[in-house]
């Protein structure tokens, strides 16, 4: 049990807690507070969409993967907390009962919040701010409806929250020091940053996890820092953070972004966890591996880097070490030349069926370097090696492309699977290398 | 007093169209919309009651015969309180049935059959012990696949009229094509859950459900008390789609839970369970055939399909109920074969039947359009039947026609061979199809109280699953009896109030709505009598009473509160005149060469339903009808394992339901229609019409658009970039 303090719809609370115990249960379960929603109780659905202020600003998070020492000196508001004090409701209930962008009414707990946050942060990409929330009745379209007509109107001044002092918490470490070595102390211990993924080992396995640490008090891995050779990405930075850092300097990979999982995802999940889980189909790696990025590696005081891809050993095996942590990533800078293309079934939140990242470099009409790598092919973000090879030092032509094309079915021997089948994968992977040599510039979305 | 009606045929004075205060058919807001914007709707897993603990249910790992479970060491385990293996249900029950659903008889039948329930004194020590729990299972071989499956052919769902074969023969054009949709979940937002509480002999179940009278007997009879011993509670439900019509496992465990500990028992399923626990639509085989003149006139139909269920389950997937009176041809054919098989219990979900089968109906209907090199609106149109083809009656209304048409000209719509439009990557095109749906009246009940001071209250124990109830009750009343909405207040979703028909089936509006309509009609009967005057010469507006240009306050003519009930019956209208709703849809598609992805770009359907009650609602279940076809079309499969036929993707990360990105702008009209056949307010259900071949016209779209011709839902990219390749090959 750990003492944990937080502000809960305005009011401080401390609360003892079992470092697993998920913000939705407590909710539900012992604050009875049960306009929160477990549609799904993975993050898949947003019914339990909550708002939760930092420093950093509010975002949204889903409450049923979101363990309550995450939140320990932040304030969190549930739906109950979106209307004012005295029950004055907020502009976007306002608009959305007159819009009917509530029918059942399960989903819209979640969807109020999301557009509360999206509201207060005066975001007007409403399709993106509600990607993470799905609706089986109403149609989305009187809800986005909803956001607009609510988006000019003031930011209630009740939402706004201060952060409560909170004394330090064993097992959240504040400095990489400190969890570096902690976690040398304590090489079984999972450590936990957004618990997107985590966040399901618990709900969906009831797995044990004792020893945690959680790592999104550790200041020093949360920084982005560019300089003139290369930017470095903290372990602890979120997606969303990415998203917006990465935008600047490589377009696709931002659009890539966003359609990584969801908002509430996004502001959860970290790049550390993306990449040091190893799935085959985490979208940040192959993007990553196709700029060259370098992996940063600590045990203990020693540090290692190496190229990402090197990570990646088998399905599900990482090379890194017990009580070793990733610690950064960097990206060396270039022109920007990144294409990210991802395929799913569904637009937003879905897992990619494939997802192709190309970084070919032309001078003089031969291909000086490629890289390009791929999620969804192997068991492993995997590099196209025979690929490239057929194309560095070949004339940037349609008749290079073609070779490679044939060349990434050397690359991978891809699974059929319910996302897809194998043939679609090799198809598609082919035929994105040479949307990639057809388009003049890299390709952002691809849309309809 | 109580005002009865038995619809026996058109019921044309239309008196809502002669009521004065302006209300129904207007778009009012959900008076529940307060409640469920602030999270304040209370749903069936959010009582809190004292002393309440907590089951969970357990799923059989594998198919085969029962053989004990290790309960022991479970009881032993922190805060377990009891293990429940006798007396759960195999699977819910179908809907509108007053039986209890059929138990397991010492079998698991498929996997994921909830065959225990743990109960603990917290919900993670009921989790927890419902894991531990190991479930002995003598295993058999389970039957997954309907090719090699028991069959059975259901008397009255075949079809034989002249001669199929003979015209396929002889016709100028024919088609013989077999489509295939895949395992459909109805993924309502809110899973199954309830709570059940015992009074001495008394059940009390907050429940969600959408048919609270047959639960109750649902309920009753599984437990072996009497119904009137049993009051279902619902006031908010978070979607259904079928999936809450009969009671499940969660509901019967909980109350034999809470019956045999003396407490009540919240029993609420994760999501997985949702898939597995209750019933699916079955995937479907469907052989068409078509034969047609020179013309383009059908000379023959046929439609054969293959469906499934677990074994002695009653309910088979009614592919072809559109089939029976959507086109005219002199000669038709329907098999319906039904493979009983180790899989999830399958029921009914939203539109069975029609949503699968016209969808597959109409895209044979665009291919053999094809054949004939005919516009396929114009296929159509020359195809519609002026009475019912299979025994002559007359139709109620037919309005697919004017449905067509009106929705071919607001779409713009204008036919095209394949491949005809590019850009980029993209190949774009449009297609359309035809929707129908019957339409049902069932039995209703509802009681009206007007007081002096000019308020309304109406009371039912009918259910608003999302689709509005609340919101087109509270009009029928305030229209009745010349109220603003304001003074209405409708209270659902308590079996201690009058029977309702519940939601399901497209039905509700209707029946409940006559039957409240029945009941202000006694209440203006009453207080015409009062003035001495004939209720057809009453107007009631704004709480007074207007007659011969004198405008009384209802509190100068009432002295008490006035209560009244309304009953409605189905009787020989929908016998004599084939009752239904049409529709038409229409879709404009991209489809992406190099990956087969495919985006809707736009979409519009025309309907007409009768009387129109709140074209907000409606309109709302219009939107949600169509983008289940998109879900249908292009992403929704619940995937079986060819081994175990356990349900693989049950979890709304790999079960698609559409996001807000996959659906574009959506135009819905509604065409103006009153239909006296249906029932005496004239107006017919709207929930499930939109669903009805909305897939059908994507489907066609992306044939107009690249020539790829999906027989196989849903139209993953893999399917279409396999198409495009053969094409380009």
């Amino acid at each position: 049990m750990m003492e944990i303090a937080f502000l809960l719809n305005g009011a401080p609370l401390r609360v003892q807690a079992d470092p697993t115990r998920t913000l939705l249960d407590w909710l539900r379960e012992e604050r009875r507070l049960t306009g929160t929603k477990e549609g799904c109780n993975e993050g898949d659905c947003g019914a339990c969409t909550v708002m939760v202020t930092d420093e950093d600003g509010p975002k949204t998070l889903n409450a049923c993967i979101l363990l309550l020492p995450q939140l320990h000196g932040k304030a969190v508001r549930t739906v109950e907390g979106i209307a004012g004090p005295g029950g004055e409701l907020h502009p976007v209930q306002e608009a959305m009962i007159t819009h009917h962008g509530s029918q059942c009414g399960f989903c819209t707990p979640g969807f109020v919040v999301s557009m509360a946050v999206a509201h207060k942060l005066g975001r007007q990409d409403f399709d993106d701010q509600l990607a993470g929330n799905l609706c089986r009745c109403t149609g989305y379209a009187p809800i986005i409806r909803a956001a607009k007509a609510a988006a000019d109107a003031p930011v209630p001044e009740w939402l706004d929250d201060p952060l409560p002092e909170v004394a330090h918490l064993p097992f959240r470490p504040e400095t990489a020091d400190e969890l570096a070595e902690w976690y040398l102390a304590h090489p079984e211990a999972t450590l936990i940053a957004g618990a997107t993924d985590v966040g399901l080992w618990v709900t969906k396995d009831l797995r044990d996890l004792a020893p945690v640490a959680f790592l999104n008090g550790v200041r020093d891995l949360r920084g982005i820092e560019v300089t003139e050779n290369a930017i470095r990405i903290g372990a602890c930075v979120t997606i969303s953070e990415l998203g917006r850092a990465i935008g600047p300097h490589y377009r696709s990979f931002a659009e890539l972004i966003r359609r990584y999982g969801s908002v509430q995802v996004r502001n959860a999940a970290t790049i550390g966890g993306n990449i040091a889980n190893g799935s085959p189909i985490g979208d940040s790696p192959p993007a990553l591996i196709a700029l060259g990025a370098v992996l940063h590696l600590r045990r203990g005081t020693e540090r290692r880097s190496l190229p990402l891809e090197e990570f990646f050993l088998d399905y599900r095996k990482q090379d890194r070490q017990p009580g070793e942590f990733v610690e950064a990533v960097t990206i060396p800078r270039q022109p920007d030349r990144l294409a990210c293309y991802k395929l799913s079934k569904r637009f937003d939140q879905d897992i990619s069926a494939v997802c192709g990242c190309f970084n070919v470099t032309v001078a003089d009409g031969v291909v000086q370097d490629a890289r390009i790598a791929f999620g969804g092919m192997a068991g492993i973000p995997k590099r196209a090696r025979a690929a490239e090879a057929a194309l560095i030092g070949q004339p940037w032509s349609e008749a290079t492309v073609s070779a490679a094309q044939t060349a990434l079915e050397r690359d991978f021997t891809p699974l059929s699977d319910m996302r897809a089948s194998a043939a679609y994968r090799i198809e598609a992977a082919k035929g994105m290398l040479m949307r990639y040599f057809l388009q003049p510039q890299p390709v952002l979305e691809v849309q309809a | 007093m109580k005002r009865h009606a038995k619809i026996d045929g058109p019921q044309t004075d239309r008196r809502l169209d002669g009521m004065a205060q302006g209300v129904l058919g207007q778009p009012l807001d959900r008076p529940d919309g307060p409640l469920k914007v602030t999270g304040r709707a209370t749903y069936a897993a959010e009582v809190r009651l004292d002393r309440m603990v907590h089951g969970v249910l357990v799923r059989a790992p594998r198919v085969g015969t029962l053989n004990g479970f290790d309960t022991e060491r479970v009881r032993g385990m922190a805060g377990v309180l009891a293990v429940l293996t006798e007396g759960l249900p195999r699977n819910s029950a179908q809907g509108a049935i007053a039986k209890s659903p059929p138990g397991n008889e010492g079998k698991a039948q498929y996997v994921g059959q909830p065959v225990a329930l743990v109960v603990a004194e917290t919900l993670e020590q009921a989790t927890h012990a419902a894991w531990t729990l190991e479930v002995g299972i003598m295993p058999s071989i389970p039957v997954i696949n309907p090719h090699a499956a028991p069959t059975e052919f259901p008397e009255k769902k075949q079809r034989d009229l002249g001669d199929l074969e003979a015209a396929m023969a002889e016709a100028a054009a024919t088609l013989d094509e077999t489509y295939h949709t895949p395992t459909l979940s109805s993924a309502p937002m809110e899973p199954h859950a309830s709570i059940a509480e015992w009074d001495g002999e008394r059940l009390t179940l907050h429940g969600a459900y959408q048919m609270l009278k047959f639960n109750r007997k649902q309920l009753a009879e599984a437990l072996g008390i009497d119904p009137s011993a049993v009051r279902v509670l619902a006031p908010y439900v978070g979607g259904g789609f079928g999936s809450k019509l009969g009671i499940s496992a969660e509901a019967v465990g909980a109350a034999l839970a809470a019956r045999m500990l003396g407490r009540p028992v919240s029993v609420v399923m994760h999501r997985r369970q949702v898939f597995e626990m209750t019933t699916r639509r079955s995937q479907t085989q469907q052989r068409i055939r078509l034969a047609a003149d020179v013309d383009g006139h059908l000379l023959g139909i046929g439609h054969d399909a293959l469906v499934s269920n677990l074994p002695g389950e009653t309910f088979s997937e009614p592919v072809q109920q559109g089939t029976d009176f959507n086109y005219a041809a002199p000669n038709r054919k329907v098999v319906h074969e039904v493979a009983r098989l180790n899989l999830i219990a399958c029921g009914s979900v939203r539109a069975p039947g029609e949503a699968v089968g016209v969808t597959m109906f109409e895209v044979a209907m665009d291919e053999m359009a094809h054949r004939l090199n005919l516009d396929p609106v114009e296929f159509r149109l020359r195809n519609i039947p002026d009475h019912d083809p299979l025994d002559g009656k007359p139709f109620s209304s037919n309005m697919l026609a004017q449905a067509l048409t009106e929705g071919a000209q607001r779409f713009g719509w204008r036919h095209q061979p394949p491949r005809s439009r590019r850009e980029g990557e993209w190949w774009i095109g449009t297609g359309m199809s035809a929707a129908v749906r019957v339409n049902m009246l069932t039995e209703s009940e509802a009681r009206v109280t007007l007081t002096p001071e000019g308020r309304a209250k109406v009371e039912t124990d009918m259910t608003d699953i999302g689709t509005g109830t609340y919101a087109i009750l509270t009009q029928i009343a305030a229209e009745m009896l010349g109220l603003p909405v304001a003074q209405v207040e409708t209270v659902l979703g308590d079996t201690d109030l009058p029977p309702a028909s519940g939601s399901g089936g497209s039905f509700g509006a209707a029946s409940s709505g006559s039957s409240v309509y029945l009941a202000c009609l006694e209440i203006r009967s009453q207080i015409a009598a009062r003035l001495g005057i004939a209720e057809e010469d009453l107007t009631l507006k704004d709480g007074h009473a207007i007659h011969a240009n004198r405008t009384i306050p209802l509190s100068q003519i009432l002295d008490a509160p006035i209560t009244t009930e309304g009953h409605v019956e189905p009787g020989d209208s929908g016998k004599i005149a084939r009752n239904a709703t049409y529709g038409a849809h229409f879709a404009e598609v991209a489809v992406n060469d190099v990956t087969g992805e495919t985006r809707v770009r736009r979409m519009l359907g025309t309907y007409a339903c009768g009387r129109v009650l709140n074209v907000k609602t409606a309109t709302s279940q219009c939107h949600g009808g169509l983008i289940w076809g998109i879900g249908m079309a292009l992403t929704e499969e619940l995937i079986h394992d060819p081994r175990d036929g356990h349900a693989v993707n049950r979890d709304l990360a790999e079960f698609h339901i559409p996001v807000n990105r996959d659906v574009p702008d959506l135009e819905v009209y509604l065409l103006p229609e009153r239909d006296d056949w249906a029932n005496p307010i004239q107006s017919k259900g709207i929930g499930e019409l939109s669903i009805c071949g909305a897939g059908a016209s994507v489907i066609n779209a992306i044939h107009a658009a690249c020539g790829v011709r999906i027989r196989d839902l849903p139209a993953t990219p893999d399917k279409v970039l396999a198409g495009l390749m053969q094409i380009e090959s």
